[in-house]
């Protein structure tokens, strides 16, 4: 498992897939920062319940800010990290010397995870320190402990990101093209982040969103207290996403035939 | 009694009602060169691809350095190095940094990947990408990237696939430096007969996803050796003739047929011989079965090979 990390480590750090979604969370914030400054020059006052971060302490919803953002760039990243080892033939490299599929998987796994991790981390500091520079670090409306507050919805956040990640991984794997990969990936995260919206207005399906992490991330609000209650909920969706896709996906991977 | 690489017994592969292998039962021992030869579409990846693992085996055995079973199997797998038909190299890398890949895919130090470089002709290839080398330059990457675990066992589909009249001189050479400076021993197909004549020592022919003939070089140069045929209606009478000549080597083919397999700088003695003894000549020379008709003769096919 930790050759199969090494030789992710020194695949991904010359690819251009690395640098280019660390780009993008990186400069998101520097533009979402200067974007709110204009509004604000230009006479637009900023609202926590409609622009979610308006100064640094709410900085650290970065993530909920930009949730299809981080969801779309990582499922694109994953599936051509995943992908084009099945196209260019490398994954029988590792396969074939007798590498077991489940470490393959999870290596492939935790190397998303990480650069998730290390994205989102990027994407919320470059955000508090950006709004705390130009709108001050303030406070989050409502929140008397910012500091538990500030962990609690990180890694709640962190986690329904992860467990996306994980979707988009098995994803992958089961279709073992980045293109196709992409176009479900794409159609999963739209179709459960829309259908959400539009099920929440029904009696009998309402409950059933709630078993999808894009409803948390797209129609609730992080800086709520209702909403704040419902973290160990969000928690446990995204730890039972995360082990169930990953079962799903190593089940089928071990029965793949590789071409 | 040298010991065995790897044996298959009956493996077989179906897809819903192709059966891509159809009990192929093939032992290969430490030192050879086996061919495996085919047409395309006769089930060699296919089962080279069971031998590494990638596709499951819906029948048969498969043992591998004396290991069976799942991780018998992977273990043992560790001793092997593939190449299926395209390299499999990242294109975004270099050479060295797609060994580097590969050491610590097999979990090895890249020590050796100065001498596997100098060893393909790669060493100047410096910051250039893979996806700018020839075809040529990726397969010999392909095979330094099999090379970095130190296998002792090589599987490569196709090595010559695509590759120029050099370029397959070349590959044949680093095969065989392969076998004889590390002792290596080695599985290869092509869906050419000829070119596995070359560097092959026993060969196995699958057709239809059947292993239909096995041989050894030694076979297939007595099936496709050069011989004097002679043609007459009175060939008892010849055979008076050869034995007088003191040629022993020669097969009675029919009535009317006889093939000579010594001393084929002779025709023309022969035939003055024959005349003499008053057997009727209607044809005498030199021929050669042709490998490719060899091959047709096994499959039972039309010219493709």
């Amino acid at each position: 498992m930790l050759n199969l990390l090494t030789a992710e480590r020194i695949k991904l750090f010359r690819s251009k897939k690395l640098w280019i979604v660390l780009s993008i969370l990186s400069l998101l914030p520097i533009y979402q920062v200067a974007n709110s400054r204009l509004a604000v020059h230009y006479g637009t006052k900023l609202s926590q319940a409609i622009d979610t971060v308006i100064n640094g302490a709410t900085g650290i919803l970065m993530m909920e800010k930009n949730a299809l953002t981080v969801l779309l760039v990582m499922s694109a990243f994953i599936s051509f990290f995943i992908g084009e080892e099945f196209q260019h033939g490398t994954i029988r490299n590792a396969l074939s010397l007798g590498r077991s599929r489940t470490h393959y998987y999870l290596s492939k796994l935790a190397t998303a995870s990480l650069l998730t991790l290390v994205g989102v981390t990027l994407l919320t500091a470059l955000g508090m320190i950006g709004y705390s520079v130009v709108f001050g670090f303030g406070e989050a409306a409502g929140i008397r402990n910012y500091v538990s507050f500030a962990v609690q919805s990180f890694c709640t956040l962190t986690l329904l990101i992860l467990a996306n990640v994980s979707i988009y991984v098995m994803i992958s794997f089961l279709t073992k093209s980045s293109s196709i990969s992409l176009i479900w990936s794409f159609l999963y995260t739209i179709g459960t982040g829309f259908g959400a919206g539009i099920f929440q207005h029904t009696e009998h399906f309402k409950m059933v969103t709630f078993w999808f992490t894009e409803t948390f991330l797209f129609y609730f609000n992080f800086a709520a207290p209702a909403d704040i209650a419902r973290f160990p909920e969000m928690v446990w969706v995204s730890l039972i996403t995360i082990v169930l896709t990953t079962a799903v996906g190593i089940f089928f991977f071990k029965k793949t035939d590789i071409k | 009694m040298s010991e065995t690489i790897l044996k298959t017994t009956n493996v077989s592969k179906i897809y819903g009602s192709h059966k891509a292998l159809d009990k192929v039962s093939i032992e290969i021992k430490r030192g050879m060169i086996y061919g495996l030869i085919g047409e395309n579409g006769a089930g060699k990846s296919t089962f080279m691809r069971t031998i590494m693992g990638l596709i499951t085996v819906d029948e048969g055995n498969i043992e591998l350095f004396g290991e069976t079973g799942v991780k018998g199997l992977q273990n043992a797998r560790r001793k092997m190095g593939q190449s299926i038909e395209t390299p499999a190299l990242y294109p975004e890398l270099t050479a060295r940094e797609n060994l580097k890949v590969q050491a610590a895919n097999g979990g090895v130090s890249g020590r050796e990947i100065d001498e596997l470089l100098q060893l393909m002709n790669l060493t100047n290839t410096g910051k250039k990408k893979v996806k700018n080398f020839s075809l040529g330059m990726r397969q010999r990457l392909a095979i330094a990237t099999t090379l970095i675990t130190n296998p002792e066992f090589l599987i490569l589909d196709e090595p010559t696939n695509g590759l120029d009249p050099s370029g397959i001189v070349e590959m044949r050479e680093i095969i065989h430096r392969l076998v004889t400076e590390r002792g290596m021993t080695v599985l290869l197909s092509s869906h050419l007969l000829d070119e596995l004549s070359q560097i092959a020592t026993h060969y196995g022919i699958l057709h239809e996803g059947k292993l239909i003939s096995e041989f050894s070089k030694e076979e297939l140069a007595r099936e496709t050796r050069q011989y004097i045929e002679v043609e007459s209606a009175e060939v008892q009478k010849a055979v008076v003739v050869l034995d007088e000549l003191g040629i022993k080597d020669y097969e009675v083919i029919n009535e009317t047929e006889l093939n000579i397999y010594e001393r084929l700088d002779d025709v023309a003695l022969i035939n003055r011989s024959l005349v003499l003894a008053d057997v009727s000549v209607s044809r005498i020379g030199t021929t050669r079965q042709k490998l490719e008709d060899y091959f047709l003769q096994l499959t039972g096919g039309t010219k493709h090979a």
